[in-house]
C-alpha cells in the first residue's frame, strides 16, 4: 500500500514539474533574444489544449502508429520511478536498473521509430534515420557514463551511483568526474534533442530529427509525445543534478531547495546554450558525439588509474 | 594544489582530443594557445608553495611565447594563405576521435612500466604529457594541411614540456628558455615557408604539393 502511494507521490510530482523547466528553457531562450517571451507555465497551457483535442489518423498508418505515443509515455513514466528527486528516493531501485533504464529508453525510441516509418512519409524516414543512428553513438557515451559511476559507487543501482558516494568521489578524482559531468551533458543535450544536435523549434524538415518524426502525431497524441519529452528531460536532469551537486545537508527543505535550484540551474544553463550556440551540421553531429564518448572515456581511465 | 595540477593536466589532454574535432585552423590556434596558457598555469601550480621569480618568468615566457606570439604569428601565416579548414584528412575526424581516445588509454598504459627517479606531484603528469605527445602526433601524421602539421608538432612539444616539468623540479632556466626559443625559429621559419609555398603552389594541401611539384619541374 506505501509503495503504491509512494509511486503515485512520485508521478504527481514528475507530471507537476516537468513542463514546467521546458517553460523555464523557453524564458531563458526570449530573454537571450530580448522579449518577454510566454509565462514558464506554457507548456502546461499546451498540453491543456492539446489533451482536449481530438487525433487525426492518416489511412496509411496501423496500429503502430497509435500505440507509439502510449509506449513512449508509459516507458518514461516507469522510468521516472527510477530517479530520486531530491529528498524523495526512487520508488524503484534494484542492482542492474541501469541497464533497465538504458533499454526502457530503447524501447521507447524503437516504437517512435516505427511509428515514424509507419506513415510511409519520406520526411519522417529520413529523422528516424538520423534518430536511430545519432542514438546509436549517445548510448556509447551514456554505458560509458554508467560504467565509470558503477566503478565510483560499487553498485549497479542508479540510486547508490548517483547518491552516497559521489561526494567523497569528488575530493579523489574531481577532474574525472569533471569530463562525466560533460560528457553526459551532451547525452542530455542529445537525448533531449536540444541544440546543438537538433533544434527543437525548427520546422525546416530537411535538418529536423525529432521534431520531424513527430509531424504525423495530433492532438492527445502530440500532448502524449510532447509531455514524454519534458519528463524525459527531468529524467536526465534528475541524473545530472545530484552528480554536479553532492553535498547533503541533511535538512529535508534545504535538500530539496538545492536540489530544485540546481534542476533550474541546469535549465537555465541549457537555455544559454540554445541562445549562444548554432546547430551542428548534421554530418559533424557525429564527431561531437564521438568526443561525448571519448571524454567519458578519459574519464572512466583516469578513475581506472586511481582505483 | 594537486587538484589543480590533475585538472591542469587532464584539461590539456582534453583539449587536444578538441584540436581532432575542430575543423577550422583558426579553431585549432585558439585552441592551441589556450593550452599553452594551462601549460603555464601548471608551472606556477607546481611550485606554489615557493614561488621564485625564475617560475613566474618560465611560465610568464611559456604563456607569452607559445600562447599569444606563436598564434599570432600562425595566424599571420594563414591570412596571406588561402587555407581556412583542414580539407580531407588521410583518417576521418569520427575515426580519429576514437583512436584518439585509445591512445589515451595506450599512454595511461605505458606509463604504469615507467619508473621514473623521484617522486612526481600528482601521479597524473605523466600519463597526461604521454597522451598529448601521442595526440600532437598523431594530428601531425593524419593532417593534410601544413599548418595543421606544425601544430601537431607544437602540441607534441607541449607535452614534452609537461613531462620535462614532472621529471625536474630544478631544470636549468636555460634550458627551458632555449626551448622556447628554440620553438619560436622553428614556427617563424614555417610562417615564411607556408607563405612561399602558397605562391608557388596556389591553395596546394601539403600532399598534392608533392605530386604537383614533379609535373611543374
Amino acid at each position: 500500500m506505501i509503495m503504491i502511494l509512494s509511486i503515485l507521490c512520485h508521478w504527481l510530482i514528475v507530471l507537476l514539474l516537468a513542463p514546467f523547466f521546458i517553460g523555464v528553457i523557453a524564458k531563458v531562450k526570449a530573454f537571450f533574444s530580448g522579449k518577454v517571451g510566454p509565462s514558464v507555465f506554457q507548456p502546461f497551457f499546451d498540453l491543456i489544449k492539446l489533451f482536449n483535442k481530438g487525433a487525426v489518423y492518416s489511412k496509411t498508418t496501423t496500429w503502430i502508429f497509435r500505440a507509439a505515443p502510449m509506449v513512449l509515455l508509459a516507458s518514461v513514466l516507469i522510468l521516472s520511478l527510477e530517479i530520486p528527486l531530491g529528498v524523495f528516493k526512487a520508488p524503484v531501485q534494484f542492482s542492474g536498473d541501469i541497464f533497465f533504464l538504458a533499454y526502457l529508453l530503447a524501447l521507447a525510441r524503437f516504437f517512435m521509430i516505427a511509428a515514424a516509418l509507419d506513415t510511409g512519409f519520406s520526411m519522417e524516414g529520413m529523422g528516424a534515420s538520423r534518430e536511430a543512428f545519432f542514438s546509436c553513438l549517445s548510448e556509447l557515451a551514456l554505458f560509458m557514463n554508467f560504467i565509470t559511476l558503477a566503478l565510483l559507487a560499487h553498485s549497479l543501482s542508479l540510486s547508490h551511483m548517483i547518491g552516497a558516494d559521489i561526494p567523497m568521489s569528488w575530493s579523489h578524482v574531481g577532474p574525472a568526474l569533471l569530463l562525466i559531468v560533460a560528457s553526459f551533458f551532451i547525452v542530455l543535450l542529445t537525448e533531449n534533442y536540444r541544440i546543438p544536435i537538433d533544434d527543437p523549434d525548427t520546422h525546416l524538415e530537411l535538418t529536423m530529427i525529432h521534431e520531424v518524426m513527430v509531424l504525423d502525431h495530433s492532438g492527445v497524441d502530440l500532448a502524449y509525445v510532447s509531455y514524454a519529452s519534458a519528463i524525459k528531460f527531468l529524467i536526465f536532469s534528475g541524473i545530472l543534478v545530484p552528480i554536479i551537486i553532492p553535498f547533503r545537508t541533511g535538512d529535508l527543505v534545504m535538500d530539496m531547495l538545492i536540489f530544485l535550484g540546481g534542476m533550474l540551474g541546469l535549465a537555465v544553463c541549457v537555455g544559454i546554450v540554445e541562445s549562444s550556440m548554432a546547430r551542428l551540421r548534421l554530418n559533424r553531429v557525429r564527431n561531437f558525439l564521438l568526443i561525448a564518448f571519448a571524454l567519458a572515456f578519459f574519464g572512466f581511465i583516469v578513475t581506472m588509474w586511481r582505483g | 594544489m594537486t587538484t589543480w595540477i590533475d585538472a591542469s593536466c587532464i584539461f590539456i589532454v582534453f583539449l587536444s582530443l578538441g584540436i581532432l574535432a575542430t575543423y577550422r585552423i583558426v579553431g585549432i590556434i585558439k585552441i592551441f594557445a589556450a593550452q599553452s596558457f594551462v601549460l603555464g598555469l601548471v608551472l606556477i601550480f607546481l611550485h606554489a608553495h615557493n614561488l621564485s621569480t625564475r617560475d613566474i618568468v618560465i611560465s610568464l615566457g611559456t604563456m607569452g611565447l607559445k600562447g599569444v606570439l606563436v598564434p599570432y604569428i600562425l595566424f599571420w601565416a594563414i591570412r596571406h594563405v588561402s587555407m581556412r579548414s583542414e580539407i580531407k584528412p588521410v583518417i576521418g575526424f569520427g575515426t580519429s576521435i576514437v583512436s584518439g581516445a585509445l591512445l589515451i588509454a595506450g599512454a595511461f598504459w605505458i606509463s604504469l612500466s615507467l619508473k621514473l627517479p623521484g617522486k612526481p606531484v600528482s601521479d597524473l603528469i605523466l600519463p597526461c604529457s604521454l597522451a598529448t605527445v601521442l595526440l600532437g602526433f598523431m594530428i601531425m601524421v593524419t593532417r593534410t594541411r601544413a599548418v595543421t602539421q606544425v601544430l601537431g608538432y607544437l602540441i607534441m612539444e607541449n607535452g614534452i614540456f609537461l613531462f620535462a616539468l614532472s621529471l625536474f623540479d630544478v631544470m636549468p632556466a636555460m634550458i627551458e628558455l632555449g626551448i622556447l626559443l628554440d620553438i619560436f625559429v622553428a614556427v617563424f621559419i614555417m610562417a615564411i615557408i607556408v607563405n612561399n609555398i602558397n605562391e608557388e603552389f596556389e591553395q596546394a594541401p601539403a600532399s598534392v604539393s608533392r605530386s604537383k611539384m614533379g609535373e611543374t619541374f
